[in-house]
């Protein structure tokens, strides 16, 4: 059954007050691959997780994960499907007043009666697969920012979950530690058999983990396949992302009046109040 | 854990601290007393005015605090005040029946109480008794009129 | 002209858009209110709470007290230069307990509370809202209205009504030893005219009622503050101004409408 997919979004409609954010998205995400959604900042890819992640409820269009619409479920439901799932927050989102060992003891004490001894050996096995097994001790304000994503991983996949949500990873992260997450995010997958949903305009990184890429603009998917097929994709907005390229379809300067008529000082074109 | 024990230990001496304090209160400034107020008996006593007496004044024997007033209500027969007098239970069967009862002034403005004095009839008063022998409170203004009426008629 | 009138309808817009946006908030916050308050706590929720107690309650023990104590003098000091006057010093133990017990105890402690306590609260909610804690919590699938702010709201309701014990305790030993100890008021007069005019339930009871009440609002106010800002660092420092703003004049408000129903009859 490997064939179905894990998640699949339909004409997905979403705005934040007067501005649209999403207008019409969809998607299907292959159980037990990696799959990465890349856009330019403040497309909306943090969003689209929270929406996935039932946290925000699209204005139209639905989200079934597994064959269950996540907007539909009763609170109690959802609960249920969030412990399928594990998501990795920016900032690691690390609870400020547990240490390491508590933050990935965390989903276990509340989710399972597992006695102390066996919480312990699985807490150190999470922490061991990140490394960070001797970091156990220490509380999240003396973790580096590479270290802190790391204990948040090892929290993410605590209770062995079916989906990894990943909120932009590599940013901010020097090239060892990224190299270091890079790494961490396949070797989960394959070990775990797990389905991951990337997010990330970090073009390198996601290109060498993920198995199929969504490419998001404009509140649309502008193109999506193969990170092989994208990078030859000869539509100007495909090919100045994945290239980088300053300006080009997204342009390099933000909405103004013309430069002369600024500059010279020439009365602006003023609103009529 | 270690760390959690002492927090746990201070909050559980901000919790007693708190019920002390309550007790405090109660005890020292609220003047409650531990005493049950089934060791009390009651009785009453007429007053053709009660001037500013309130439930819940003293009752004094000799200065010394022996009770509270009750309850202060009108007596339709004979349209005076009728008072009832909650007193230790000590001092049950040990006043005599002509006791006095009166209403008395603490300092020029102070508030009012009742202060009890002891006759000399052989027999006591008994729970639910009345005391026949009352003086009234002086009123301010009545005891200026007859001061000025005095005057004039000198 | 035109312009002036287009200016009037837009003042009024805006007027009615702010009523809209108070009403909506003040809507939100009471659901929150709900959903936090309800649900019964576990083993987990108490340990939680006792955590809790320890920073709000104990934590905040020496401003309020210390501040009972001076307040206590300070009243005793005042009210001794008045009442000389009328010969009635020996009622001072009466008037310092009166005014800590009905209004100075109550109203005192809640601010400094609010000051202390429901800033922290605030600052500290606003950062785990920040910082993501509270989405991620969500995903782990723990409810952060149970998990983070019921234990402080409950703590916050239980510690402010001990406190304010302790600043009236505090406050009369205060007055106490300023009215006997140094300008010489008899003793037995202080405490008796005290035990004579304070009664335990209209003097004590209300007082702890208004603080009561006064702990939920200002706790209330400390918790939905911090949940319900803008995760900036901006927003947390606006959100815990208008925390100590409006906790305030809620209890300053709100003490005005209990003394008139508990004391007005008089």
């Amino acid at each position: 059954m490997t064939d179905a997919p894990f998640i699949e979004i339909e004409d997905l409609y979403f705005s934040r007050g007067e501005h649209e954010i999403f207008r019409g998205v969809n998607m299907t995400i292959p159980r037990g691959k990696v799959t990465a959604i890349m856009g330019p900042s403040g497309t909306g890819k943090t969003t689209l997780l929270k929406l996935i992640g039932g946290q925000l409820t699209p204005e139209r269009g639905r989200i079934v994960i597994d064959g269950q619409d996540v907007h539909q479920l009763s609170r109690k439901a959802l609960f249920a499907l969030r412990k399928r799932m594990g998501m990795l927050f920016q900032s690691g989102a690390l609870f400020s007043d547990l240490d390491v060992f508590e933050n990935v003891a965390f989903p276990l004490r509340v989710h399972t009666d597992l006695p102390n001894a066996m919480v312990r050996d699985l807490v150190l096995l999470k922490l061991q697969a990140v490394g960070l097994r001797g970091a156990r001790l220490l509380t999240p304000a003396e973790l580096s920012g590479g270290m802190a994503r790391r204990v948040a991983l090892a929290r993410a996949v605590a209770l062995d979950p079916e989906l990894i949500l990943y909120d932009e990873p590599f940013v901010g992260q020097d090239p060892i530690s990224m190299g270091v997450l890079v790494q961490l995010i396949k070797r989960l997958n394959q070990a775990l058999q797990l389905t991951s949903v990337v997010v990330s305009h970090d073009i390198k990184e996601t290109l060498s983990i993920a198995d199929y890429l969504y490419l998001i603009a404009d509140g649309q998917v502008v193109a999506h396949g193969t990170p092989q097929t994208l990078d030859t994709n000869q539509d100007p907005r495909v090919s100045q992302f994945i290239h980088g390229e300053p300006d080009g379809p997204v342009p390099f300067h933000y909405p103004a009046e013309a430069f002369y008529r600024d500059i010279l000082g020439e009365p602006p074109m003023t609103k009529t109040g | 854990m270690k760390r959690s024990k002492t927090m746990e230990f201070g909050v559980g001496l901000f919790m007693i601290a708190g019920i002390l304090g309550l007790v405090f209160l109660g005890l020292r400034v609220s003047g409650l007393t531990l005493s049950a107020p089934a060791q009390s008996f009651q009785l009453e006593a007429n007053f053709a005015n009660i001037g500013g007496l309130k439930p819940r004044a003293r009752v004094t024997m000799a200065g010394v605090t022996v009770g509270r007033v009750e309850a202060i209500e009108l007596d339709t027969e004979w349209y005076d005040a009728r008072v009832v007098l909650s007193l230790d239970s000590e001092l049950e069967g040990q006043l005599s029946r002509d006791s006095i009862a009166s209403i008395l002034t603490a300092g020029l403005l102070g508030e009012q109480y009742i202060g009890l004095s002891v006759g000399g009839d052989p027999e006591m008063l008994e729970d639910g008794d009345t005391i026949r022998d009352t003086q009234s409170a002086l009123v301010l203004e009545e005891l200026i009129q007859q001061f000025v009426s005095n005057m004039a008629s000198n | 002209m035109q312009s002036k009138f287009s200016n009037g309808t837009a003042r009024i817009t805006r007027l009615g858009r702010r009523g809209c946006d108070l009403l909506e908030a003040l809507g939100r916050a009471g659901i929150f209110l709900f959903q936090s308050a309800i649900g019964v706590p576990s083993r987990e929720g108490w340990r939680l709470w006792l955590q809790q107690m320890h920073f709000v309650g104990v934590l905040s023990l020496a401003i309020v007290l210390v501040s009972g104590l001076f307040i206590g003098m300070v009243l005793a000091l005042q009210g001794y230069t008045i009442l000389v006057d009328f010969g009635a010093e020996q009622a001072l133990g009466q008037m310092v307990a009166l005014s800590l017990l009905r209004e100075l105890a109550p109203v005192v402690a809640a601010l400094l509370f609010a000051g202390r306590a429901g800033s922290a609260l605030t600052a500290e909610i606003g950062l785990m809202k920040a910082t993501e804690q509270l989405t991620s919590m969500e995903m782990i699938g723990v409810d952060p209205l149970r998990r983070v702010v019921a234990p402080r709201l409950w703590a916050g309701f239980v510690s402010l009504p001990l406190l304010t014990v302790g600043f009236s305790v505090v406050g009369i030993w205060g007055g106490y030893l300023v009215g006997v100890e140094w300008l010489g008021v008899f003793e037995g007069s202080y405490w008796s005219n005290m035990q004579a005019n304070v009664a335990f339930i209209n003097d004590v009871g209300n007082g702890m009622i208004k603080s009561a009440v006064f702990a939920l609002v200002v706790t209330w106010i400390a918790v939905f503050q911090g949940y319900d800002l803008v995760p900036t660092s901006e927003g947390i420092s606006r959100a815990t101004t208008r925390t100590v703003v409006y906790s305030s004049l809620a209890v300053l408000g709100l003490d005005f409408m209990l003394t008139a129903v508990m004391f007005g009859g008089l």
